[in-house]
């Protein structure tokens, strides 16, 4: 486990550098990961699907599938990756606070 | 946490007799600790040659005690076990090949983790997956629906690159039925786009299940052995309802292992065969490519090289028509070297990935003979066609700056292949 200084802010994070706490995102930390995911400017459409992917965890406890994020924001597959580049399993979850996803990923 | 139950030992000796423990103690018996099976793990060789990453050891430390003392063992000695069969082994069955006597190790291995997955002794998020395949038949709790609704949707935005492409579901008399890993829908549903666009141009008559479509099988590695099975019969279920000839794995090495050669032991199967054979992609593409359903527009120029996955190439038969298959896409394929059955673990495997960021650094570690069999053949693109493979392969690229981009086959494929006229879409805007 390692822990992470930003802006005055403190994260705990695991070996793959998710929150280890959902609890503790903030816009910050938002701010922190995004270059490590090849991010250079942050948008609405970045927001917005980092707002769903944490209503949905919020409520289900879980990451949803690509298909139902694409449903809700309208983005195509094409789209979401240009979003984020490492993916919406790994990154765009990362970056909305979500512990790493389960199973085979 | 670890509830402090007391061990049962009952349980524990049920595993041992149900896996002939006489064969067993004649393995123990026999093994003359050599030692030559300690320079043919890269658990051992990337740990500085520390003897505790000697194979033998490695099984003399868990099943070996846990048959002599017959399963009289205490949780605390347990959890040290784990630590061993889990976290210092992915039961790639490389020392096999070393071994004078020919002792399988990892099947030792895998005996002592279903043994403690008895008692609950398993990484935690290893062995809460096997709930996951009880409640939905998969391991990333996805409703059948919404598998078969993710299919809909990628034949819809393939649509751009292949005119009526389609994903049919539960297509009768089908000559392949394809099967996938859980993290295809989830995540990466390209990847089923990729492997339907494939199956499309190559003209195949082909489906997929609406149920029992998971191909992968990660209780074969917690040691849940009931649930495997329960995995391994919902895919032979449902290739005997579509009446489908043969069920072919995505590009996954451990799914191939679990429904050829593991899931007809684990269900019985009279004849020691799966009821409906099992191929691979490896083998459907380069059936494709050898007859010519799918033409090139060019091969691929640059360096590449190929990432043998165990479960395909030692642990199964396919190692010889990766080759091929390279051969006939690439122009400059350079083999790792040892390759073939005799390529390295890189770490990913026996479920080191979904044993998650706890058994991170372990896996970064022990993941450096295999980085370096990369790095010495100066390719920068690796062709990987499993799926554990590439998330390992890929962290090992950050971890070793490999500077490397890694590909699947149905990916190289689809980059470098002739569409027919017929399938192009008409011309407009994108």
């Amino acid at each position: 486990m390692a822990t992470v200084e930003f802006k005055g802010k403190t994260f705990e994070v695991d070996e793959d550098g998710f929150l280890q706490r959902f609890e503790d995102w903030n816009p910050d930390w938002v701010e922190y990961v995004k270059e490590s995911e090849g991010i250079k400017d942050l948008n609405d459409e970045h927001n917005k699907v980092i707002e769903f992917l944490q209503d949905y965890y919020k409520k289900n406890g879980i990451a949803p599938m690509v298909r139902i994020l694409s449903k809700v924001t309208g983005y195509k597959l094409k789209h979401i990756y240009e979003l984020f580049p490492s993916g919406p399993g790994k990154g765009a979850c990362k970056m909305a606070g979500l512990p790493k996803p389960t199973g085979c990923v | 946490m670890s509830e402090q139950k007391p061990v049962n030992a009952a349980d524990i000796r049920a595993v041992l007799e149900r896996n002939d423990s006489a064969r067993l103690r004649a393995w123990l018996k026999t093994c003359a600790s050599c030692g030559l099976c300690s320079e043919s793990c890269f658990f051992y060789l990337a740990n500085d040659n520390n003897p505790e990453f000697m194979p033998q050891y490695k099984v003399r430390k868990t099943l070996g005690e846990l048959i002599k003392r017959q399963g009289e063992v205490s949780r605390e000695e347990l959890e040290g076990m784990k630590e061993i069969a889990w976290a210092r082994c992915t039961m790639c069955r490389r020392c096999s090949q070393y071994c004078p006597f020919g002792i399988d190790m990892g099947l030792m291995i895998n005996i002592a983790r279903q043994c403690m997955r008895t008692q609950n002794v398993c990484p935690e998020r290893l062995m809460n997956i096997d709930q996951s395949y009880v409640e939905f038949g998969n391991q990333m709790q996805i409703p059948d629906e919404e598998f078969v609704e993710t299919c809909e949707w990628m034949a819809e935005e393939g649509q751009a690159t292949i005119k009526d492409l389609e994903i049919p579901i539960d297509k009768q008399d089908a000559r392949i039925m394809f099967i996938v890993n859980s993290r295809e829908p989830k995540y990466y549903p390209q990847d089923i786009q990729e492997a339907a666009i494939v199956m499309h141009v190559a003209g195949d008559n082909w489906t997929m299940p609406s149920h029992g479509w998971e191909a992968t099988n990660l209780s074969m590695f917690s040691g849940n052995i009931g649930v495997a099975g329960m995995v391994a019969q919902s895919v032979y279920d449902a290739a005997l309802k579509l009446n489908a000839q043969k069920i072919c794995v995505t590009e996954c090495g451990h799914a191939y292992r679990a429904a050829k050669y593991e899931g007809p032991y684990w269900t019985k199967q009279p004849n020691g065969q799966a009821p409906v054979e099992v191929t691979h992609a490896v083998a459907l593409f380069h059936e494709y490519m050898k007859e010519g359903k799918i033409k090139l527009k060019h091969k691929f120029k640059d360096a590449i090289t190929l990432q043998h996955p165990c479960n395909l190439s030692r642990s199964g038969d396919l190692g010889e028509k990766a080759d091929e298959l390279m051969e006939m896409l690439c122009e400059n394929f350079i083999p790792m070297e040892p390759h073939r059955e005799w390529s390295h673990c890189c770490c990913g495997g026996g479920g080191f990935i979904p044993m998650g960021p706890d058994y991170k650094r372990t896996r970064m570690v022990a993941g450096k003979v295999k980085a370096e069999q990369i790095k010495k053949t100066g390719a920068k693109y690796v062709l990987v066609p499993c799926h554990n493979c590439t998330d390992q392969i890929n962290d090992l690229n950050k971890e070793y700056d490999l500077g490397i981009k890694i590909v699947s086959f149905k990916q190289l494929i689809c980059e470098l292949m002739e569409v027919p006229p017929h399938m192009q879409p008409e011309e407009e805007d994108e």
